[in-house]
């Protein structure tokens, strides 16, 4: 059946297809609607679920496998960061039941974070990894990833970029298989399943390296990798994933423009790793050119070089060592285009303007949602470090991911730092060491403590660190498009799954200093920042307050703000001081949006001349 | 009539522009033609940058979701200022269709940062050889939908037309809003017959 569905859903039913039994992972944009849709579904047989953070979700999943079910884990490319560690040891043991971990590439940089090429970790594990361009093939090469991931007996990637993961279009689909409702027992095979003893590790190496060119002859017997040879020294092209797209595309317009393209080779790969040595040889004997289009990082390229060499091919390369293609950024069909024209020693084509039109476009920060609790913690914060005789410029703060680090943005300007999950506080304690004329101070949100943030309370808490954490928890991994996490509210989890308590685990590992604060209550959070400061030794402050996109879903109302246009005197603190959205300036005085003000209140408290009032 | 048809749109989070592109991709999956519908949303919120990619007519797997500079059919925006970030986008001759709405950012509110001017826009456009279609939204009706009323326009000034009748529009905003069809209709009707500024 033909369905509309996007690149991560073509990803999500294909695993249906495959009888995928457990799906794990952590939210991550853009690879989030995969979990987020399969949670969605009534699935028996199937477990669904948004893990602790990355490497958590991979052992789920990796487990699964070992008793000879499927199983799939999704991150976007910061995940694999985390999840690394165990994921090469699954690579080495190998794992009986097919096991796909998605990773999402964010080429081009959508959504923040490092613009890494996840094609590394393939080569470096020695995995393979599919690379489907169009909608369809995602979906088809889902279910073959599982098929080869249990041919070879170990996981496989598959990767998507941006591009394609949130494209939307017709697919066509097949009903879903249910997984079995049990397993036998596993084998007992340490031999396999430990590290214990060099001999135990260099056969599982072995058998890794193995793995790699078992999946390198299931992707030739399939067909995956397609060359069409051209003209006996004429120019090829190679080309994988999602260039595979921009290079036809490229093909198309050089075509529409007369430019006579049959005596051109292509090789269009499904896959970087295994490296396509015999296709890559056949094509490069085949030409005296070749462009290699790859985005990001150069592999098939150095590749390339490394078989020309071997094989004395005397070949010319065109790709990023010179300087045809960038490591950086999105490629597209006009890029694709130029680069087969220099090869081809054509005038590229120019569409240039005399200037950018972006230039007169009015810049537009990001900045938090009206009745963002963050809002409250960040201007309480401000307001305490004063009371302390603080500027905030003074004070070193660390941020975290998620909603929280918009604390960097204006007005507020205070934190320092943004680096990886749960970075935020040791990167705080090693600074707490340096003897900075300063206090240090963490925030961090509730699922990036989850994920990863409690690790390093402890370590703080046992090393006895002089410095403040504030837990900014709105209930939600709110930034990714509103995941549930271990801190969400009851309502929201599964039938049989918990909500836990960020304030007991803190009081739990022993944290004596906290504080748990409403951020709705600026005040209240100043006195509570003056108080820690105060205080020596780690402190806590946990700034609780569901979000408000979320909290407006659940129809949660706040008392009215009222605005007294007559009192209003212009002065534009309550834009200055909360940089919320729903306020504008209306001539001299300002106005409340009312279609966005959900009444949290915290401008009624920087109003100097209480036209803006909480009712009652 | 083009094989394919490519539509770069932008406006900010909240003012409902990928409902556009929606209802386009919902009509074209409706007539069987290859469609790829790409939005990116980034980190958007209410206010944010928003934009989308449409690509129609184009045979599946042989192209990918991003349209080149210089490249678009039709360009679509419903923010000023916004409509700048798609120019390098349109082919020469492209058109464009703009609901001149303004979202001020605050440091423009607070008169602390420019915002361009309608003519400074249109300039841009003309320069990048860009046929305008300027709706003022002073002229359309306070609790009209901009995103339908836009819709109206495309379909009225655009080689969309090639593709869906208005008829085949409406037909898909009635079947996704049963319940407000008849306003809806009416929206996606004002914006089809209002009054377009061209230079």
């Amino acid at each position: 059946m033909k369905k509309l569905l996007s690149g991560n859903e073509a990803l999500a039913y294909g695993a249906l297809r495959a009888g995928v039994k457990v799906v794990s992972g952590y939210p991550g944009t853009p690879s989030s609607e995969v979990i987020a849709s399969l949670l969605e579904m009534d699935l028996p047989g199937t477990f669904v679920e948004w893990s602790t953070n990355e490497k958590v979700g991979f052992e789920v999943a990796a487990g699964a496998s070992m008793t000879g079910h499927r199983a799939l884990c999704t991150m976007k490319m910061s995940g694999l960061n985390v999840c690394y560690d165990s994921l090469i040891g699954v690579a080495y043991s190998g794992c009986p039941g097919g096991l796909v971990v998605f990773v999402a590439d964010d080429p081009g940089v959508s959504a923040g974070m490092c613009e890494q090429d996840t094609r590394g970790f393939a080569v470096m594990s020695d995995m393979p990894m599919l690379e489907p361009c169009s909608l369809q093939e995602i979906y088809d090469m889902t279910i073959i990833a599982f098929d080869l991931a249990e041919k070879i007996g170990g996981p496989v990637f598959l990767r998507l970029v941006t591009n394609n993961s949130q494209s939307h279009g017709t697919i066509e689909i097949e009903e879903k298989i249910k997984p079995a409702d049990s397993a036998p027992m596993p084998p007992y095979d340490p031999a396999k399943y430990t590290k214990a003893g060099a001999a135990i590790c260099m056969q599982q190496h072995r058998d890794l390296i193995e793995r790699l060119e078992l999946s390198e002859r299931y992707i030739e017997e399939h067909g995956l990798n397609k060359l069409a040879l051209g003209k006996k020294g004429g120019l090829g092209i190679v080309s994988v994933g999602i260039t595979n797209g921009y290079t036809s595309e490229a093909l198309d317009r050089l075509a529409a423009a007369g430019i006579d393209i049959s005596d051109i080779s292509t090789l269009r790969l499904i896959a970087t790793v295994p490296y396509a040595k015999k296709k890559i040889d056949s094509l490069l004997e085949n030409c005296s050119k070749v462009l290699i289009v790859e985005e990001l990082e150069g592999y098939i390229e150095k590749f390339c070089y490394m078989e020309a060499y071997k094989n004395k091919f005397d070949v010319r390369f065109f790709g990023k060592e010179d300087g045809t293609f960038s490591r950086i950024g999105q490629y597209d069909a006009l890029l694709v285009e130029n680069g087969i024209r220099s090869a081809l020693d054509m005038p590229r084509t120019d569409i240039s303007l005399a200037e950018p039109p972006e230039r007169l476009c009015a810049a537009r920060p990001i900045g938090f949602c009206a009745g963002c609790p963050h809002r409250g913690t960040y201007m309480g914060l401000e307001k305490g470090l004063n009371a302390c005789g603080y500027k905030k410029t003074d004070v070193f703060i660390t941020g975290d991911i998620g909603c929280t680090i918009l604390g960097s943005c204006p007005p507020f300007d205070i934190l320092w730092t943004e680096l990886s999950m749960g970075a935020s506080i040791p990167f705080a304690h090693g600074v707490a060491y340096s003897g900075i004329p300063s206090p240090v101070i963490a925030t961090i949100g509730d699922s990036t403590f989850f994920h990863a943030g409690v690790p390093g309370l402890v370590n703080a808490l046992q090393h006895d660190i002089n410095m403040l954490v504030v837990i900014l928890d709105n209930g939600w991994t709110a930034m990714t498009g509103m995941q549930i996490n271990p801190g969400t509210h009851q309502e929201f989890q599964k039938t049989n799954w918990k909500q836990l308590d960020i304030e007991s685990l803190v009081r739990g590992i022993g944290v004596k200093h906290m504080w748990t604060v409403d951020p709705y209550d600026a005040n209240a959070m100043a006195q509570a920042t003056e108080q820690a400061l105060k205080t020596e030794g780690l402190k806590v402050i946990l700034a609780r307050r569901e979000c408000a996109i979320q909290a407006a879903r659940r129809k949660v109302k706040y008392p009215q703000i009222t605005f007294s246009p007559d009192s209003c005197v212009g002065c534009k603190k309550c834009i200055n001081v909360t940089g919320c959205p729903a306020i504008e300036l209306s001539g001299k005085i300002i106005a409340i949006d009312g279609m966005q003000c959900n009444n949290c209140g915290l401008c009624t408290g920087v109003c100097p001349t209480k036209a803006l009032r909480a009712a009652g | 009539m083009n094989e394919h048809f490519d539509i770069y749109l932008v406006g900010v989070g909240g003012q409902g522009i990928l409902t556009i592109a929606d209802i386009i991709t919902l009509a074209a999956v409706d007539k069987g033609i290859d469609v790829n519908f790409f939005p990116t949303k980034g980190m958007a919120q209410r206010g944010g940058f928003v934009k989308a990619q449409l690509r129609l007519g184009r045979e599946p797997g042989s192209y990918s979701p991003s349209i080149s500079p210089g490249g678009s059919d039709l360009i679509v925006s419903m923010e000023l200022s916004e409509t700048l970030k798609a120019v390098r986008y349109g082919k020469p001759g492209a058109d464009y269709v703009i609901l001149g709405q303004r979202w001020q950012p605050t440091a423009v509110m607070l008169g602390k940062a420019p915002y361009p001017d309608v003519d400074q826009v249109i300039g841009e456009i003309r320069g990048a050889g860009g046929v305008v279609h300027y709706l003022d939204p002073g002229n359309m009706p306070g609790e009209m939908r901009g995103n339908l009323y836009t819709l109206g326009a495309i379909c009225a000034h655009s080689k969309l037309s090639e593709f869906f009748s208005k008829e085949d529009l409406e037909k898909i905003i009635a079947d996704r809003w049963k319940a407000v069809a008849q306003s809806n209709i009416e929206t996606f009707r004002a914006g089809y017959s209002a009054p377009t500024r061209t230079a």
